[in-house]
């Protein structure tokens, strides 16, 4: 079922200025509750400005968001209750820390929600465990913590609000392949368990590789493509036009299919490709 | 969310006003305003106005951008000049209850709409010609004597460069933390003061942790690119009055003398 | 020779904590292209900072250019003759116009006006952001910015340049530009140390130094150290997928002459295989 739906979308920066600039143009799309959907176009293709308006924070100047069928714009002055359905981490989270301590941070959200003391403890608690912080973390003061802690709080403290839908803002930024390997698989899990939407931004494909279930390609503001993983980076020579990248191990599949060996196209994964080749070796009786 | 900051509002050019010495200018700009002050009677007020139009005109740039540096302030010219058209003294020529028009209110409104005016045509064409840096080097060079009072020059003027440098980061950034904090269900609109007041700790306390962040970081790249204080440092753009200069100097102190003979000679209006 | 020469060095940032440096002993020569790997907190940052005099060891030595760091007469020199680029863009920028910016290290050293000029003029040129440099540092993108940074080290004229993760906080396009000018230093005669955890720029130094916890794990050429995979995988360290792959197949009993690093490598590999 659809859980989210966009339908033509325009945003334009700065109308009547100089500086006047389409971001978003013509925008439609319907995504269904528990897709993973990964997000990728360069920077000032739009897709920042695109994923503000899923939860009202840009309001689109032509165009509706629907989320469960409702028209989020049809009461504007309810648009903060969107933002607890919507959840969005921007980049950098950990700059929006703020509270005396993690367990204070991460329950600012649930407490601009509304809910009862005791909702709020049990909510931050398995937050926190989601994102692997200790309870020992959670009593110290959230500037204290080292860089990957910091970035796991600050996502604790927007799923802390239990949205249907999450929008992540390249949350791997910046972290070292430990951290970002450890905050990937926590967000899977999370997602396994929660069953949510997931809106991933990033400009790492081997990470969108590994985690979508459709890719949304965005290109001057337009969207481009929005299809499996598969088929989308199977489509290398679109997307270098577009100043994108396919996955390294993609990028050398797709030479060996061009050379015209039976290869499956889009294979994302470096185990995907030893078993296409080793079982192409044993046909050309290589091996 | 991208603002268009037009800070110190610097408009590049290579008119005259441009390449004129920035230390020049500022200079020449508080002798304008000392004028557009002492000009008591019509024909000094001309004067010093014809010589403003005359500045903005040499100036190269766009008479809407003046336009719209007046637009600003054009309440508080309506206000005082209306205030000042009921608060003068003598016969009446108007009267309605306690407002009484009269001629000296009448001129001494006009008085102050004009130097008002004048007063943001010179100081706008001073931030449309300078850039920010030539501003800040400027005063630093016209403080030095200070320096003998122990005042620390260069370091006033080094803060004045880098809050200049940060002033659109900062920025940025409070507007990237304000849409954070509403993800997250902030409420910045509703309620009274107090909670006004309150819902800005998330985004104030951010934004100064990110400034200590950034003044740390910015110390470090520093060091590293030899910064000691003052002390032997040399400047890239060396500052010296040549021809644009003396003739900007000639010109205003032609003004000058032609204000100050019109208020000796003519009877002050006001 | 060695240009830079580090020998048993020690650092901790509190005297009682544990050493964030245990013992580091390593030598960078002229010229030379070392990439710098390892996961945060692992000390490469501080033994960048080590080499610019920023911070001096608790114990060993390090001598840049034949000079000791921790002699104070020679600081500045130090700091002339390796510069550092710190990793975000933003905060390294002094001035709000981009040539009075690139100007502010030459003017620290108490260089001539006309030789400012023209040592700006150059730098400027170098990275390519000559037609920038009237402009505002914060309308420029990440990558600009990062290279305009790069411009003010070089105005300075250093015979190194240490980069602490230049690229972390860039978009693809604004890595490729910065590692395109580290290139072109390399190429003329800057020796370079880039601490990265992108292995896609690890593979293009001479020689490849993996950190973990204060010590030096392994170290080498791009080709030998990424050939141990195991031993980077066991410290959740990346691997470039051609060279995992490559690995996987000589699990499978394939031999490569040389271990392939980048994609390119591995596609030429393959087809000479296949074909």
């Amino acid at each position: 079922m659809s859980i989210l739906e966009a339908r033509n979308l325009s945003y334009t920066y700065g109308v009547g200025t100089p500086f006047e600039k389409a971001a978003v143009k013509n925008l439609s799309l319907s995504v269904n509750e528990g897709e993973v959907i990964g997000v990728i176009g360069h920077t000032g293709s739009g897709k920042s400005t695109f994923v503000q308006m899923l939860n009202g924070l840009i309001k689109p100047q032509s165009g509706q968001v629907f989320f469960d069928g409702v028209d989020i714009w049809s009461k504007p002055k309810e648009i903060r209750k969107i933002r607890f359905k919507i959840g969005m981490v921007f980049q950098y989270p950990e700059y929006q820390l703020f509270d005396e301590t993690v367990y204070q941070d991460i329950s600012f959200g649930p407490k601009n929600k509304g809910l009862p003391e005791k909702e709020i403890d049990r909510i931050v608690r398995k937050s926190a465990k989601f994102v692997g912080l200790s309870d020992r973390l959670l009593k110290q003061s959230p500037f204290d913590l080292s860089g990957g802690e910091k970035r796991r709080a600050a996502i604790a403290g927007v799923i802390a609000m239990d949205p249907d839908v999450l929008v992540l803002d390249e949350p791997t930024a910046g972290l070292d392949p430990k951290g970002r390997d450890l905050l990937l698989s926590q967000i899977m899990q999370y997602h396994r368990e929660r069953k949510n939407t997931i809106f991933f931004v990033s400009h790492s494909m081997e990470d969108i590789a590994r985690i979508a279930d459709r890719v949304l390609v965005m290109n001057g503001g337009v969207l481009e493509m929005l299809d499996t993983p598969k088929k989308v980076f199977s489509q290398a020579e679109k997307l270098e036009s577009m100043g994108l990248r396919v996955p390294q191990i993609t990028k050398i599949m797709l030479a060996l299919k061009d050379m015209g060996y039976d290869i499956d196209e889009g294979i994302l994964t470096v185990e995907q490709a030893f078993v296409e080749i080793v079982s192409l070796l044993k046909k050309e009786g290589k091996i | 969310m991208t603002r268009d900051i037009a800070l110190g509002q610097f408009v590049p050019g290579k008119g005259i006003v441009h390449r004129t010495d920035p230390r020049v200018k500022i200079l020449l700009l508080i002798a304008y305003i000392t004028l557009i002050f002492c000009s008591f009677n019509f024909v000094s007020l001309g004067i010093i106005t014809a010589a403003v139009v005359t500045v903005i005109a040499l100036s190269g740039v766009s008479f809407k951008l003046y336009f719209k540096s007046l637009k600003v302030i054009i309440f508080i010219v309506i206000i005082t000049s209306l205030l000042n058209m009921f608060y003068g003294t003598g016969e009446p020529i108007w009267q309605l209850g306690f407002l009484k028009l009269t001629m000296s209110g009448i001129y001494r409104a006009i008085f102050v709409t004009v130097r008002i005016i004048l007063l943001i045509l010179i100081s706008s064409c001073l931030t449309f010609t300078t850039s920010p840096t030539d501003l800040t080097d400027a005063i630093e060079r016209l403080m030095s004597p200070l320096k003998v009072f122990r005042v620390k020059v260069h370091e006033i003027a080094m803060m004045m460069t880098i809050a200049l440098r940060f002033v659109p980061t900062l920025l940025e950034e409070t507007d990237k933390i304000m849409a954070a904090q509403k993800a997250r269900g902030a409420d910045m609109e509703s309620g009274g003061l107090i909670k006004k007041v309150k819902a800005m700790t998330p985004i104030l306390i951010p934004l100064f942790v990110s400034a200590f962040r950034r003044a740390y970081d910015l110390a470090t790249a520093m060091e590293c690119r030899c910064y000691k204080g003052g002390e032997g440092r040399t400047r890239m753009k060396s500052l010296h009055i040549g021809k644009t200069d003396i003739i900007g100097i000639v010109f205003s102190a032609l003004v000058l003398t032609g204000v100050v003979l019109c208020d000796v000679f003519i009877l002050p209006i006001i | 020779m060695s240009f830079i020469s580090a020998s048993g060095v020690k650092y901790s940032y509190d005297e009682n904590g544990s050493d964030v440096l245990k013992g580091i002993t390593l030598k960078v020569n002229k010229g030379e292209f070392i990439a710098l790997l390892g996961h945060n907190g692992c000390g490469k940052s501080t033994m960048a900072k080590t080499f610019n005099a920023l911070i001096t060891p608790r114990e060993g030595v390090i001598y840049v250019d034949g000079m000791d760091t921790s002699d104070d007469e020679v600081t500045y020199e130090i700091r002339r003759n390796v510069g550092l680029v710190l990793q975000n863009p933003d905060n390294q920028l002094v001035a709000s116009v981009i040539e009075e910016d690139v100007a502010f290290g030459p003017e620290n050293l108490g260089i001539a006006p006309d030789e400012i000029r023209e040592r700006v003029d150059k730098a400027l040129k170098t990275v390519g952001m000559y037609e920038y440099r009237t402009h505002a540092p914060h309308k420029l993108s990440g990558g600009q910015k990062q290279r305009v940074a790069i411009a003010g080290i070089l105005a300075m004229k250093p015979s190194c340049i240490v980069f602490d993760e230049p690229t972390a906080m860039l978009d693809p396009n604004g890595r490729e530009e910065v590692m395109r000018t580290i290139k072109l230093l390399k190429e003329k005669g800057i020796t370079i140390v880039l601490i990265t955890h992108f292995m896609e720029e690890a593979v293009l130094a001479d020689r490849v130094i993996v950190m973990e916890e204060g010590e030096i794990l392994i170290q080498g050429k791009p080709g030998d150290v990424f050939s141990e995979v195991n031993l980077l995988k066991k410290h959740s360290l990346d691997v470039p997928q051609a060279t995992e792959l490559a690995y996987k197949l000589i699990g499978a009993g394939l031999r490569f002459s040389k271990m392939p690093l980048t994609t390119d490598d591995c596609i030429t590999f393959l087809k000479g295989v296949l074909s």
